[in-house]
């Protein structure tokens, strides 16, 4: 077939999926900025008088709920992801040792993220529960803890316990693309550095780690992205509470709109979150270039 | 035999115990994290087969004392659970077969034909996958409503493509790059045109990893929770999500409907995931991370 008519199918076939995905996503992100700069309110009228960027000013310099959850974001995303990390990192590399079973190992330890999020949310709250929970039946039994702590309802105990929830629903998917990225770890390599008298950690360091790193930044960056945005686990466990010690940004954006009706606000803000999350792409983009320039000069 | 054992080193029989050590360590570790990880979820299963005494006892046992269906029973008879069921596998199953059958044309051709504006195709799915959900659904809250179809399943479904198109235009795409050009050749010399080349032979190669994805699809369609608490509003429509997570405020303290239903919602999951769990895992790294 001629080059040009299969070009002309090509469009023929791809137009149909693509307008979808246009009209579906890149047509409400627009719109999300236009609603951005408009006095739109849900229980108000003229929803669509322009403001410019008042939502904007107030979120960034007025409001003092949105700094704190911004904080709670970060706080949140970065223990979340680090833990998720060094668990993944960790159960990788041992799956990577020579063993039997470890493609049902691996299906195993995928099974948290599959686990539907509201069920997540369900059943670690009844893990947690005051009284009924099997956290603080097991610590009080083990005489770790003299009295039942209050997991969720404690402010101060509140934000650990949803991390670890994010953690337990993240680490599946880094620990598999991590044991992908160890095996493409060339055998030899390993046998040459072990001949030339590399201890385990100097392996580790000097080899398996120069192929992990690449890797590791887009698995990490990924999993920020995620996390960053993650609105079911705080939304079903806590709801932001108790006192907003765990109101994220997402929350506070569905906090803004449909208990507050500024729907113009909130969009605001969840453009924000956007931007925020395209300077953590751009950075992990730099970085990476960053990265291959300087392998390229070392070898 | 005994030949063999004198013929080895004494070194070599030493470093053998080291290694025994080595892997009884490795899959004490392994055992060990697996159970402490996947114990919640064992714990909601065995809460779902116990009666309301145990469930609330002071002293808690691993396994019930008496197992009991009635958890499963009340979940099922007595509460709209059975109608939240329906509509989510009506709204996952039709979610499917849309994104599927039009993500399967466009994934051909991104993957086979070299065309204008095949890279921007490209950066546009991939940078979809960035957008924060919480960003997209005011505006989708908007254009629903000016639509008219706001608490509507159609809403749900359309929402639901929106965000699973993309994602599996590009897996799909891995799949058929995999996919040895030469059968296509040699198809086209036996006088098929592409489209017959499609549907005779690359569809029924790509088969598991199509049904990957469908399952995939369908699973993210199951589970989603967010589109359905902004889109949905009458009880009657209600997703298994958005049904069970309501359950905290209509059923407060009933730990025996939320655990059954937690565990009828998540059985189906697990099953479709350890049966397809090779290919999904094959599609996320091939298609979806090294792009």
């Amino acid at each position: 077939m001629l080059q040009r008519q299969r070009a002309r199918l090509a469009y023929y076939l791809v137009l149909p999926a693509m307008t979808l995905v246009v009209v579906l996503n890149l047509l409400p992100l627009l719109q999300g900025l236009v609603i951005s700069m408009q006095s739109q309110n849900l229980i108000r009228p003229n929803p669509t008088g322009f403001v410019g960027f008042r939502h904007y000013v107030r979120a960034l310099t007025q409001d003092v709920d949105f700094w704190s959850s911004a904080w709670h974001s970060v706080y949140f995303t970065a223990c979340a992801v680090a833990g998720a990390y060094v668990l993944s990192l960790g159960l990788a590399l041992l799956l990577n040792l020579d063993i039997k079973g470890r493609g049902l190992f691996r299906a195993l330890f995928l099974i948290p993220w599959v686990v539907p999020d509201v069920v997540t949310a369900l059943l670690w709250k009844w893990f947690y529960s005051d009284q009924w929970g099997f956290a603080n039946f097991a610590l009080v039994k083990l005489g770790l803890v003299g009295a039942a702590i209050p997991w969720l309802s404690d402010p101060k105990m509140a934000m650990p316990a949803v991390i670890i929830v994010q953690i337990w629903k993240l680490y599946p998917i880094m620990t598999v693309v991590l044991l992908a990225a160890l095996q493409s770890v060339p055998k030899e390599l390993i046998e040459a550095a072990k001949i030339d008298g590399a201890g385990p950690f100097q392996r580790f360091w000097y080899v398996t780690a120069n192929f992990l790193r690449p890797t590791s930044m887009v698995i990490v960056l990924l999993a920020c992205i995620w996390t960053f945005q993650s609105f079911d686990i705080i939304y079903l466990l806590t709801g932001g509470g108790p006192a907003n010690a765990t109101q994220t940004l997402p929350i506070l954006v569905y906090v803004k709109a449909f208990w507050a009706s500024q729907l113009g606000y909130a969009s605001a803000i969840g453009v924000l979150i956007l931007l925020i999350l395209m300077v953590l792409g751009f950075l992990n983009l730099g970085l990476e270039r960053a990265l291959s320039r300087g392998r390229d000069a070392h070898v | 035999m005994s030949d063999a054992i004198l013929d080895e080193p004494v070194v070599e029989t030493q470093f053998n115990y080291r290694r025994l050590y080595a892997a009884v360590a490795t899959y004490g570790v392994l055992f060990f994290a697996l159970g402490v990880i996947l114990f919640p979820i064992f714990w909601m299963f065995s809460s779902s087969f116990k009666g309301q005494t145990e469930l609330f006892a002071r002293d808690m046992t691993l396994l019930p004392v008496v197992w009991t269906w009635e958890n499963y029973y009340n979940v099922w008879f007595n509460t709209p659970f059975p109608r939240y069921f329906w509509n989510s596998f009506y709204i996952a199953s039709v979610t499917t077969v849309i994104t599927v059958g039009f993500a399967i044309y466009a994934a051909y051709a991104i993957a086979r034909i070299r065309f204008r504006g095949r890279f921007l195709i490209g950066m546009i799915l991939l940078s979809t996958q960035m957008f924060p959900h919480v960003t997209l659904v005011l505006p989708l809250f908007l254009i629903i409503r000016n639509l008219g179809l706001f608490n509507t399943h159609a809403a749900l479904i359309i929402a639901n493509v929106a965000f699973a198109l993309p994602f599996a235009i590009w897996m799909l795409r891995g799949f058929f790059v995999s996919i040895p050009e030469e059968l296509e050749d040699a198809a086209a010399i036996d006088g098929a045109g592409l489209m017959t080349t499609l549907h005779k032979i690359i569809v029924p190669l790509a088969g598991p990893g199509i049904a990957a994805i469908a399952m995939f699809t369908f699973i993210r369609s199951w589970n989603e929770f967010l589109f359905a608490l902004v889109l949905l509003q009458s009880q009657s429509l209600r997703t298994l999500p958005l049904g069970l997570a309501s359950f905290q405020e209509e059923y407060t303290y009933r730990w025996d409907l939320m655990m059954a239903g937690g565990s009828i919602v998540s059985l189906p999951v697990l099953f479709f995931f350890l049966l397809m769990q090779r290919f999904i895992v094959q599609g996320l790294l091939g298609g979806a991370l090294k792009g």
